[in-house]
């Protein structure tokens, strides 16, 4: 009888909307915060890295914040350049002026083979500043969207999670989609042409997400798929997400709701 | 059975699993070795609820509500079951049997986030073969400061 009456149960938030249940979950996740920063905080201490003497050597972190910013920047400068061929004589506001940009505190990060997913919680004190959708920056880049949200916090699915599909660009290429593949990649399949390893992945504009094309991560692998003609590419992020437990970095969520 | 001692344990498990483990790629599910202790170590019906429970808290911590409740509910209660017939004192056959619950807890959940509409990695079949083997090598281990905690007496190494 007890049996039956917890496998009701089990039934039931197995087939309650998603919504519904996510609020079990980040209930969890706001009463037991404080242990579990302690947690992720003695991980951290476990990983702590060595501070840089030479003052003309910038950390690993910084470098790939620097090098990211960069990508972005050369980016955001062909696209204008496209736009300026086009309209060259209308005004014109550059993209990174038009975003809009939240703090977030990482609670918790969950990166193994069987899901990528952060954990935040926002500064902004309003309750509808996050939404379902957002793209979710680090050092520079695009790790992830937001895929649930309750108030204040929120799921943030990274672009190397099994679920997860962004369309994605490899220099001129057309609309790819990358999807996670767990651990720390994710794979484009199928894609037309082959394309150098080390170059760089954008994610694609999304209206209202979305303005320009931002840096996702390099390709680390181009080979040959069973389909002639065909080729499979895997792709590594460019920031090193486990250094997201770094308690100083912030995530920054890309428009939000005025 | 003492059940605030069981609850202060199974909070401890899942903060831990969910913050100190968290990011980690290779790692025992704490979860499930506290299942399967619990599954060994009590009676029937307080292995039900415990195994139902130690699910929900997986459930809170995991990426939807219900797999991991049924699940592990399931799967515990098979393994106190089964305890009443092969008694699972050894070490060794404590470790074969987180081995086992792991990987069929492991694989039902995988069924069940499939009807919920979750897609699952595509090396799923390494994951959950690494959570088990390490989580076998773990938990023996484990049980010995779980058993001090709840005040049960394990006799381990007596013959029976």
């Amino acid at each position: 009888m007890l049996f039956t009456w917890f496998t009701l149960t089990g039934f039931i938030f197995l087939f309650s909307p998603q919504n519904l249940t996510n609020k079990f979950q980040f209930a969890f996740f706001r009463f037991f915060h404080w242990p579990l920063s302690i947690g992720r905080n003695i991980s951290l201490f476990a990983d702590t890295q060595q501070p840089v003497g030479d003052k003309d050597v910038v950390s690993r972190d910084k470098y790939e914040q620097l090098q990211n910013r960069l990508d972005n920047v050369i980016q955001q400068r062909d696209e204008e350049h496209k736009k300026v061929e086009t309209l060259s004589k209308m005004r014109n506001i550059p993209a990174w002026d038009r975003m809009g940009f939240v703090l977030a505190d990482v609670i918790t990060v969950s990166i193994d083979e069987l899901r990528s997913e952060l954990l935040i919680i926002s500064h902004n004190d309003s309750d509808d500043c996050l939404t379902k959708g957002q793209f979710v920056l680090y050092n520079n880049s695009v790790i992830g969207t937001i895929s649930d949200v309750d108030g204040r916090s929120a799921k943030v699915r990274l672009f190397t999670d099994p679920s997860s599909k962004i369309a994605v660009k490899i220099g001129d290429s057309d609309d790819l989609l990358m999807q996670g593949s767990g651990g720390n990649q994710a794979t484009i399949s199928m894609a037309k042409h082959e394309v150098n390893v080390g170059s760089n992945v954008m994610a694609g504009k999304k209206t209202g997400l979305l303005d320009i094309p931002m840096i996702i991560g390099k390709v680390v692998r181009c080979e040959h798929n069973t389909e002639p003609l065909l080729w499979d590419i895997t792709v590594e992020p460019v920031s090193n997400i486990q250094n997201v437990k770094s308690v100083t970095v912030h995530i920054i969520i890309m428009n939000p709701p005025k | 059975m003492r059940w605030f001692r069981f609850a202060a344990l199974l909070i401890l498990a899942t903060l831990l699993q969910a913050s100190f483990f968290a990011d980690l790629n290779s790692k025992p599910d704490l979860l499930l070795i506290l299942l399967v202790f619990f599954a060994i170590y009590c009676n029937t019906s307080d292995a039900i609820i415990t195994s139902f429970t130690i699910g929900f808290a997986a459930d809170l911590i995991g990426r939807t509500m219900g797999p991991q409740m049924l699940s592990f509910g399931l799967f515990g209660t098979l393994l106190a079951y089964l305890h009443q017939v092969i008694a699972i004192r050894k070490m060794t056959y404590q470790s074969l049997a987180i081995f086992t619950t792991a990987l069929l807890a492991g694989t039902l959940v995988y069924f069940l986030n499939l009807i919920k509409g979750v897609s699952s990695p595509p090396n799923i079949c390494a994951a959950l073969f690494g959570i088990s083997l390490y989580s076998a090598l773990v938990g023996p281990f484990l049980f010995l400061p779980s058993a001090w905690w709840m005040r049960i007496k394990i006799n381990r190494l007596k013959p029976r």
